[in-house]
């Protein structure tokens, strides 16, 4: 069975945007709001780390729990969608969410503009911001373009291995070194 | 947002919205819209589905290379009918697997950014009025030949751009041939040409000698002057590769960069110490024995002069001059020795990478020469995983330095010398008639000297060429009347306050870019700017060179967008108007490449379109390792046929100066081209102090039938395919030079900038004398040093330093009129320490001034320990602002990039290196003030 899940080396993360920017070219998504950004942890000082932050399809995702109206839905494969014409855009996911994925864009224009409010975040490139009339198949973009390949998006039984392998390294352990 | 709209279609008229693309293929009408579009895509075209996704019906998705950086990455553009509408990952690129940061995610909405130029303006009275093409080229080739026949060629400049295709680069310095004069120059200048007087004056051949995807094999990567995760994101994937493989990864950088913190180890020094580091180690390597005294006793020349220089540089004199303490220093030379077993056991070896941290100084070239040497010593040349990286900036910068869009020297780095200009004559003669004689009478004389055989002005002091100060007095029959901007920044460069003068003064400024920039908006005149609506290299057909000396052929992925045409075609059509038109005009991009497989001969570029076309179609089979085909059409070959390839069978030369591969399988060795005219005799180089310098078992350079002598680079028919089957390197088997004897400095010494924090310092390590001809132009160096030798004790304390960010690239014209590259990047700012910032009583992002003795600039303060409490660092790309007054509305309506802010280079330092005329960027004093 076919799982979708991110996994982020976060050692690699170079803080070089690509993964927001080709995000924001794939779905349309506007100016002011982000289905994956990085947050820079000791900037500017040794142990400075960057992590991209998106939404990560939770096993048990809280934000479906939370959602009041059941506008949230985890599919068979893993990947959590927020069916946009049900969401009342309260707010509850945001707070659930570990992760503060969960965005409510305000300002739009054109036909975002419909979607004032109304709760975005990452679908695994399924749908852009403005949902169309059909799904994608699972394609995270962000992954896919990522500089370092440090982003690992997909199918969990394939990234996994690729994660191990980037996380193993020589014994002449760089892990001291980090 | 910006709607990716098809620019009106010129025969029928129709418009379509990317939206309205969206709209309609979701409902299924795809094929119907096949119908509507009357304007085809290039028939060049390679349509090769992305690995990942198969396109929708309707859909194309053509391969391109990124515009922005010298890492050369690929990926598909998804073309809908004849609109760029999204990208698609080249996931099997030998260079990026797929990766790309964020200006190369950006592209779409770069080609399709409604804020690009649209069609020719001109400033008239005050106001911009839009002309047609037919006006502006007329009104601009009448006024060339008019400024010619009154004040001469060389009242003309003519600045070109490092992001033309190599076709167009090639084409320029071929016009500007044509317009007779040598007064023409790009981007190279003001970024690496110290890396190639440096590495030319060091190994022979001015280029990077790995390429991205060796450094997985080093053991050691030692970044000096180099940032990669901004300025090379992609590069880190190889980097951070050698590192999980148990490589040492080390930045040396006045501030702790991105890059620095996923280093194993970051070595803060002063900016503008390079050479003392360097030499420090190169000491306390030599002081040990750890050097490789085999590598030098065969392959190089002239160290004794290095190691009695060297040896000036104790640890303790280093930790004086450098602020590395003597400790880490002895620490970084030790493991500079001795690279971590990594992957290669006991071969394992360092390389060096840098790119403008050390290349834009004053003593910049004898920075890249002490990193050369510091290879040498160590002997990590010629090997996988070793060598001197330098970091290329713009995509196709590599490609216009080798087509020397420089004023110094014709295509392929012959010079200006008659026999230069002989060579190339041939070459164009092939074409359309033209002799040397013909080309002469085109140059004007000056001094009883034809002008054809000196160099011209640079892009880093153009102005003055055209001030013609009692201070700074042109050394050419009159001064420039007419400047061309074509693809170039002038944010880049230094001194911005009398270039915005010498914008004032000229007759015509002429601006050729995809964008109106700041050739449009600086200058406050009311006429005398037509500015000219070129397309991006997304529009046209053409081959970039990457910084590994990879070529790559990129595909038009979409027709010229609104009324843009391509630099070629304006070229063409500025020629035919002064009256060489056939020597501009060209059935296909290919046969320019044609033409100048056939010139390029010293770096041996003679990758013919069809061998680059057929890679790109199997670039499957070429492995990650080390980029060669293993099997398939092109297997043994290497991506991108680094130069030099020999002939059409060669499979190009991953790693300059191997010497352990036969030549027919990439192998390569140090040219015999450093001898002294008087002493030496073919066979037999010699140095001026009468050493020869011919390789142990080494050779002279070699014409066709075998003899010594340079034939190599003249015999235009041969391929010297005999030759190279006997393992002969044509360019000869000489030595390396620790000692340069034609530079100013034969051995790296360190000397102070211009502006230093250390007067102390300043009598102990003085600059050079000053220069009474530099390229045309007085240049000062003590003069300058010593009138401003108390600065730090004068009100301006804190060194300033400049680089770059990830989100904009050189004058930012493009990423700055990108949405998300300007929601990433949205301002200007100078990094301050908080112990800076807590004195001066400002917090984060409060406005600052930034000052020098040359100006100020109005900027956020961005407080981080990036950089010390002695150290400001400012970012490059920004323009639109002017010493805190913003000149938004002097852009033609709807041209102005989105985000604007104030220039550094308004305030940098007016130094240049004595070798390339480079500006220094890097070190000069300043002030920070509250606003
Ligand atoms: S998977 Fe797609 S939607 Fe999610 S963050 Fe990546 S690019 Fe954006
Ligand atoms: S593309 Fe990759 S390396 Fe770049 S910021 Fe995103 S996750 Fe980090
Ligand atoms: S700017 Fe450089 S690293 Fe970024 S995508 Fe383009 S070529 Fe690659």
């Amino acid at each position: 069975m076919t799982t979708y899940k991110f996994l982020n080396v976060i050692e690699k993360c170079i803080n070089c945007g690509g993964c927001f920017a080709i995000c924001k070219d794939t779905n349309k998504v506007p100016h002011g709001t982000a289905r994956v950004k990085i947050v820079t942890i000791n900037e500017g000082v040794p142990g400075e780390r960057n992590i991209p932050v998106s939404c990560m399809h939770c096993t048990n995702p809280p934000c479906e729990a939370a959602c009041p109206v059941k506008a949230i839905e985890q599919r068979a494969d893993g990947v959590v969608l927020v069916d946009k014409d049900k969401c009342i855009g309260c707010g509850y996911c945001g707070w659930a969410c570990p992760f503060g994925a969960p965005q409510y864009p305000h300002d739009l224009h054109g036909a975002a503009a419909e979607y004032e409010g109304i709760m975005d975040k990452c679908t695994l490139c399924v749908t852009p911001f403005v949902p169309g009339a059909t799904l994608k198949s699972p394609q995270p973009k962000c992954a896919q373009f990522c500089s370092t390949k440090c982003r690992l998006g997909g199918d969990i039984n394939e990234i996994l291995p690729q994660y191990r392998e980037a996380k193993a390294r020589n014994i002449i352990a760089w892990q001291e070194r980090v | 947002m910006a709607t990716r709209t098809k620019s009106m279609d010129k025969s029928s008229g129709i418009r379509l919205s990317r939206r309205t693309f969206t709209k309609l293929t979701a409902l299924g009408t795809a094929a119907a819209l096949s119908g509507i579009s009357s304007v085809g895509t290039s028939a060049a075209e390679i349509l090769v589905p992305a690995a990942s996704a198969a396109p929708a019906p309707g859909v194309k998705l053509v391969k391109s290379i990124c515009s922005h950086c010298a890492v050369g990455c690929g990926f598909h553009g998804v073309i809908e009918d004849g609109v760029c509408t999204g990208l698609e990952p080249w996931t099997d690129h030998p260079v990026c697997q797929g990766g790309m940061c964020s200006k190369g995610t950006s592209i779409a909405e770069m080609i399709n950014s409604e804020t690009r130029l649209k069609s020719p303006m001109k400033k008239v009275g005050g106001k911009w009025v839009k002309i047609s093409w037919t006006e502006a080229l007329d009104e601009i080739a009448n006024k060339v030949k008019q400024v010619q026949s009154t004040y001469g060629p060389d009242s003309i400049f003519w600045m070109g751009s490092a992001k033309m295709t190599n076709e167009e680069c090639y084409l320029f310095r071929k016009f500007a041939a044509f317009n007779g004069t040598n007064n023409v120059d790009h981007q190279a200048r003001i970024c690496h040409s110290t890396t190639v007087f440096g590495m030319a004056n060091t190994w022979s051949f001015g280029a990077m000698t790995n390429s991205w995807n060796d450094m997985r094999h080093s053991g050691l990567i030692f970044f000096c002057g180099e940032n990669a995760a901004n300025s090379h994101p992609v590069s880190m994937q190889h980097i951070l590769e050698a590192k999980r493989r148990g490589a040492k990864f080390i930045v040396a950088d006045p501030r702790f960069t991105k890059s620095a913190a996923l280093a194993d180890q970051y070595i803060r020094f002063r900016s503008g110490t390079d050479i003392a580091l360097i030499m420090g180690m190169a000491n306390w390597i030599i002081q040990n024995d750890w050097h490789n005294k085999d590598f030098i006793a065969e392959r190089g020349y002239g160290f004794d002069a290095f190691k009695e220089e060297a040896a000036k540089y104790t640890p303790e004199v280093v930790e004086d001059i450098t602020w590395v303490p003597a400790e880490t220093l002895k620490e970084l030379a030790y493991d500079w020795a001795h690279p971590p077993a990594a992957e290669l056991g006991e071969d394992s070896v360092a390389c060096i990478c840098w790119a403008m941290g050390a290349t834009q100084h004053t003593v910049g070239t004898h920075n890249i020469r002490s990193f050369a040497c510091l290879s040498a010593l160590m002997g990590y040349v010629g090997k996988p995983g070793g060598g001197c990286n330098a970091f290329r900036g713009h995509d196709n910068v590599q490609g216009a330095t080798d087509m020397c869009i420089l004023s110094h020297s014709l295509p392929a780095y012959y010079g200006l010398s008659d026999g230069a200009w002989k060579h190339w004559v041939g070459v164009w003669n092939r074409h359309a008639p033209v002799t040397f004689d013909e080309m002469k009478a085109k140059f004007a004389e000056h001094n009883g000297k034809s002008l054809i055989n000196v160099k011209g002005l640079t892009d880093s002091r153009w102005y003055e060429g055209v001030l013609n100060t009692d201070e700074f007095p042109v050394n050419q029959p009159n001064p420039v009347k007419m400047a061309f901007v074509w693809g170039h920044s002038l944010n880049s460069i230094t001194e911005m306050k009398k270039m915005k003068q010498a914008m004032e003064k000229v007759e015509l400024l002429v601006g050729v870019d995809p964008h109106a920039t700041i050739a449009a908006s600086l200058a406050d005149r009311p006429d005398g700017i037509i500015v000219l609506p070129a397309s991006t290299v997304f529009e046209k057909d053409g081959s970039v060179s990457n910084s590994a000396r990879q070529v790559q052929w990129r595909n038009t992925l979409v027709e010229p967008m609104y009324d843009s045409r391509t630099d070629y075609w304006i070229m063409k059509e500025l020629a035919t108007r002064l009256g060489f038109g056939a020597h501009f005009t060209y059935n296909s991009p290919e046969d320019i490449t044609r033409e100048f497989n056939l010139g390029m001969r010293v770096i041996m570029m003679k990758q013919s379109p069809e061998r680059l076309k057929k890679q790109q179609q199997y670039c499957a089979d070429f492995g990650v390792e080390d980029c060669q085909a293993k099997s398939g059409p092109c297997a043994g070959e290497y991506y991108g046929l680094p130069w030099p390839c020999w002939n059409d069978e060669h499979p190009g030369t991953p790693l300059l100066y191997r010497n352990d591969v036969p030549i027919s399988e990439g192998g390569n060795d140090f040219r015999t081209k450093f001898k002294d005219a008087a002493q030496s005799t073919p066979g037999n180089p010699v140095s001026d102090d009468g050493v020869s310098m011919l390789a142990t078992g080494g050779y002279d350079e070699l014409n066709s039938d075998g003899t010594p002598g340079g034939g190599w680079k003249t015999e235009l028919d041969e391929d010297f395919k005999d030759i190279i089957a006997q393992n002969l390197c044509p360019s000869g088997s000489g030595r390396m030079r620790f000692r340069a004897w034609n530079l100013p400095d034969f051995v790296p010494t360190h000397r102070e900038p211009i502006e230093s924090p250390r007067p102390d310092l300043i009598d102990k390590y003085p600059t050079y004398d000053d220069v009474a001809d530099h390229y045309r132009i007085p240049c000062k160096y003590k003069t300058i040093q010593q009138e401003r030798k108390n600065l730090v004790n004068e009100g301006f304390p804190l060194i300033l330093t400049t680089g770059r960010q990830v989100e904009h690239m050189g004058g930012g014209a493009e990423t700055r009129s990108c949405h998300y590259l300007v929601e990433l990047q949205p301002e200007m700012y100078a990094e301050i320490n908080p112990k800076t910032a807590g004195s001066i009583g400002v917090k984060h992002w409060d406005y600052v001034w930034v000052e020098t003795l040359r100006g100020r600039c109005k900027v956020r303060a961005y407080v981080t320990e990036r950089v010390n409490d002695q150290t400001v660092f400012m970012p490059y790309h920004w323009a639109g602002w002017f010493e805190g007054e913003s000149y938004a509305d002097r852009w033609p309506e709807g041209t102005c990039e989105l985000a604007l802010g104030d220039s550094v280079n308004i305030i940098c330092v007016d130094g240049y290196d004595r070798t390339s005329n480079m500006q220094e960027t890097k070190a000069c004093q300043c002030k920070v003030y509250k606003f």
